[in-house]
C-alpha cells in the first residue's frame, strides 16, 4: 500500500470512530472499493496524460478542516440581479433565494455516485460537506444563481476536501447557474469535488463557471450528469491560469429528443496547466451533443483533452459533434489531444475534429496593414479565437459577462 | 508623393521586381496592369510591408524611407492597401476592429482616440453611401461576407482611415457590376488633390469607373510601357502579348 493510502485510511478511521455518523457501513463499502484501485496514477490510460495524478501523491498528511473563516462577501459579488449561494471550504455558509419553488439543503449524508473511479469511490466515503439544490416542476426561474464558491486561508497545508453537490431540475423546469469559484488560499490542498446533475423532462439547465487562478491547489471535479426526455444541458468553464486541475464529465442522454452542450475557453499563461475528459453517453434515439474547446496556450502551458461519443445500440439518428482547437502561441507549449468515438447503432452523425496551430500570419498582416502594432493585433486574434467558445453560450447576459473578463484577462 | 527606384524583390531566390521605377505625384490616380505572375500584388506587399520578401531599393514616402518602417507604421504614415481578398478573422468583430485601427492611427498621429459613441457616429456617416448596414459590422470581421461585401468593407476602412496614398490590388475581382459601380464611387468620392492612388487591375473594366491618370504596363518585375489612360484600352483590343517576350 502506498504511503499516500495508508495516510488516507488512518483519516477515514478517524472518521469512522466519529459516533454521529449514522451511514458507517456504505462509506466503508466505498472506501472498500477505493482500496482496491488506489490512487490514480500515470500507468492507467484514463490517468496517462494526467499532471493532478503527481500532485496528489503529495497529500501525504491529511487534515481535515473544520474551521470556518469570515469572509467579506460584498468584495465579489457581481452587479447584476441575482440570486446567491455563499459556500466557504466547501461547505455551505449562507444564501439570499428569494424566488418561489428553489429548494436549498446542506448534502451531509452519504450519497453515493455510481463510477469506477477511485477519486468518486474516496469521495463516496469521505463527503460530508456540500449542498442539493431543486428546482420545482414547471418552474422557468427567472434571475440567475450564483454561487460564490471560496477557498480560504482556514484551509490547513496538505489539506484534503471531499465535496459532494446536487442539482434536481424537475419537469419542466429552468435554472440559469453561476458557479464563481474564488481562490483565496495560497496553501497546497486537494479538493475532490463530485456534482451530481439531474435535468428531468424538458427542463433546461444552463451551468456556467469559473476557474481562475487556483494558486497552489490541486482540483478534481467529477460530474455526472442525467438528461431525460426533451431536456437540455447547457456546460461553459472558463478556465484562466488553472494548474493541477483535471474535469471529468460524464454526461448521460438518457431520454430521446435531449441535448447536451460542453464548451471550454481556456487561456494559460507560464507553466500553467488544465485537463478536461469528457464522455457524452447516447443512451437513447435522437439525441444530439456538442463539445467545443478552444485554447490559447502561450508560454510553457499545457492542455490536455480527452472527448469521447459513446453511441449505444439503439441510439439511432444520433448526432454528435466533437471539436477542440489550440492555439500555441509559444515553442514550448503543448496540446494534447485524444478524440474518440464508439459507435455501436448504424444511422448516426458523429463528426470530430482537433487541430493546433499558431498565429495566422495572414490576419496578423491584415490587422497590422491597418495601423494596430504586432502586440495589439497578436491580442486581438486571440481574443476573437477564444471569444468563440463565448458564442456558444447561450444566455446572453452571461455571454456578455464573460466577454468582459476575457477583454479584461489580456490587459497587461 | 511616392518615389520608387530601382525597387527589387525576391522570395527565396526568386526574383519577382526586378528594378521597378516609378514615381506618383499628390492628387494622381495610376493604374498599373499587368499579365498573372508579373508582380502585380508582390509591388502591393512590397509598398505596405508585407513579411517574407527581400526587398532592396528604396521607397521614399513623404522624404521617408518606407523600407525602414514595418507594417504598422507604414499604415500609420499614411499608406493604405485594399487587399484583393480581404481576411476573414473569426471572434474578431468589425465594429471592433475598424475602432482600434482608425484609434491606433489617430493614436501615432498625436490625435484624441475616439470612444465608442463618438466611433459610432462616424462609422455609421461613413458607410451610408457604400450600402454597409450595421449588422454587417456586427458580424465577425469578413467572416461570411459576400465578395462584393468584403471589398466595401474595404473602402469603408478607407474612408474612416483616411490614408493619403491607397493601393488597390485587383478590387475589381470577384465583383458584379452593381457592386464595382458602389466601390468605384466610394474610391471617387475619396479622390482629391491631397490623395494618390494606385490601382493594380487586370482588367480595363475598372477604369471606366475610376478614370486614371497615368496607366503603366508591369511585365517581367519592370515597368515596361508608360501612358495615359488610353494605353488600358489598347491593352484591352491587344492583350498582353507584345510584352511577354
Amino acid at each position: 500500500m502506498s504511503q499516500i493510502t495508508s495516510e488516507i485510511e488512518k483519516c477515514f478511521a478517524n472518521l469512522v470512530n466519529n459516533n454521529e455518523l449514522k451511514d458507517v457501513n456504505e462509506r466503508k463499502e466505498e472506501f472498500k472499493k477505493f482500496k482496491n484501485i488506489g490512487i490514480p496514477n500515470n500507468k492507467s490510460e484514463n490517468w496517462k496524460y494526467s499532471s493532478l495524478v503527481n500532485d496528489i501523491n503529495e497529500f501525504s498528511d491529511l487534515k481535515i478542516t473544520n474551521k470556518r473563516q469570515k469572509i467579506n462577501f460584498k468584495k465579489s459579488l457581481l452587479d447584476l440581479n441575482h440570486d446567491k449561494i455563499f459556500l466557504v471550504d466547501g461547505a455551505l455558509y449562507d444564501a439570499e433565494l428569494n424566488q418561489e419553488g428553489i429548494k436549498l439543503s446542506e448534502l451531509k449524508n452519504f450519497k453515493k455516485i455510481e463510477n469506477n473511479n477511485s477519486l468518486t469511490y474516496l469521495n463516496n466515503a469521505f463527503a460530508r460537506d456540500g449542498f442539493q439544490l431543486e428546482v420545482s416542476e414547471n418552474l422557468k426561474v427567472k434571475k440567475p444563481i450564483i454561487i460564490y464558491n471560496y477557498f480560504t486561508e482556514n484551509l490547513s497545508p496538505f489539506s484534503f476536501i471531499n465535496i459532494k453537490n446536487s442539482f434536481i431540475l424537475n419537469e419542466n423546469s429552468e435554472l440559469v447557474i453561476y458557479f464563481n469559484n474564488i481562490f483565496l488560499s495560497d496553501k497546497k490542498y486537494f479538493c475532490n469535488n463530485v456534482t451530481n446533475i439531474d435535468v428531468k423532462n424538458k427542463a433546461v439547465l444552463k451551468k456556467y463557471l469559473s476557474h481562475e487562478h487556483n494558486k497552489n491547489s490541486s482540483l478534481y471535479n467529477f460530474y455526472n450528469i442525467n438528461i431525460s426526455e426533451h431536456a437540455k444541458f447547457e456546460y461553459f468553464n472558463y478556465i484562466q491560469d488553472t494548474f493541477s486541475c483535471r474535469d471529468e464529465i460524464y454526461a448521460n442522454l438518457n431520454g430521446s429528443n435531449s441535448f447536451v452542450s460542453l464548451i471550454n475557453l481556456e487561456n494559460l499563461n507560464q507553466n500553467y496547466n488544465h485537463e478536461s475528459k469528457w464522455i457524452i453517453n447516447h443512451n437513447k434515439p435522437n439525441t444530439k451533443s456538442s463539445q467545443f474547446l478552444k485554447s490559447a496556450l502561450h508560454d510553457k502551458s499545457s492542455c490536455v483533452f480527452q472527448g469521447k461519443i459513446f453511441v449505444d445500440s439503439v441510439a439511432q439518428k444520433t448526432d454528435g459533434y466533437q471539436l477542440s482547437r489550440a492555439l500555441l502561441l509559444s515553442d514550448l507549449s503543448k496540446f494534447t489531444a485524444k478524440p474518440e468515438l464508439e459507435i455501436y447503432a448504424d444511422d448516426v452523425k458523429c463528426s470530430h475534429g482537433s487541430s493546433s496551430g499558431s498565429v495566422d500570419e495572414e490576419s496578423l498582416f491584415y490587422l497590422r496593414s491597418r495601423g494596430i502594432n504586432e502586440k495589439d493585433a497578436k491580442k486581438m486574434m486571440i481574443e476573437g479565437f477564444l471569444a468563440e467558445s463565448i458564442s456558444k453560450i447561450t444566455d446572453k447576459t452571461f455571454q456578455e459577462i464573460f466577454l468582459n473578463k476575457l477583454a479584461l484577462s489580456n490587459e497587461y | 508623393m511616392i518615389e520608387i527606384k530601382n525597387l527589387k524583390t525576391s522570395v527565396e531566390e526568386k526574383k519577382i521586381l526586378t528594378g521597378l521605377n516609378l514615381k506618383i505625384n499628390k492628387g494622381e490616380v495610376h493604374a498599373i496592369m499587368g499579365p498573372n505572375g508579373s508582380g502585380k500584388s508582390t509591388l502591393s506587399y512590397a509598398l505596405s510591408g508585407k513579411e517574407g520578401y527581400d526587398v532592396t531599393g528604396e521607397i521614399l514616402f513623404k522624404n521617408k524611407n518606407l523600407l525602414e518602417l514595418n507594417t504598422e507604421e507604414r499604415a500609420q504614415s499614411g499608406i493604405f492597401l485594399a487587399f484583393q481578398y480581404p481576411i476573414e478573422i473569426p471572434g474578431v468583430f468589425t465594429n471592433n476592429f475598424l475602432r482600434t485601427s482608425l484609434n491606433s492611427i489617430r493614436k501615432s498621429k498625436n490625435q484624441k482616440e475616439l470612444n465608442a459613441i463618438d466611433f459610432l457616429k462616424l462609422v455609421k456617416e461613413k458607410s451610408k453611401s457604400l450600402k454597409i448596414n450595421q449588422e454587417m459590422l456586427s458580424r465577425p470581421l469578413n467572416v461570411g461576407f459576400s465578395g462584393g461585401e468584403k471589398k466595401r468593407n474595404e473602402i469603408l476602412q478607407m474612408a474612416l482611415i483616411e490614408p493619403e496614398f491607397v493601393i488597390m490590388d485587383e478590387t475589381d475581382s470577384g465583383l458584379d457590376i452593381d457592386a464595382l459601380k458602389i466601390v468605384s464611387n466610394g474610391v471617387n468620392a475619396l479622390r482629391n488633390s491631397e490623395r494618390s492612388f494606385l490601382i493594380i487591375t487586370h482588367y480595363q473594366r475598372l477604369l471606366n469607373y475610376i478614370k486614371p491618370d497615368f496607366v503603366h504596363v508591369l511585365s517581367n518585375g519592370k515597368i515596361v510601357e508608360s501612358g495615359d489612360w488610353k494605353l488600358a484600352l489598347e491593352l484591352e483590343n491587344d492583350g498582353y502579348g507584345k510584352y511577354l517576350n
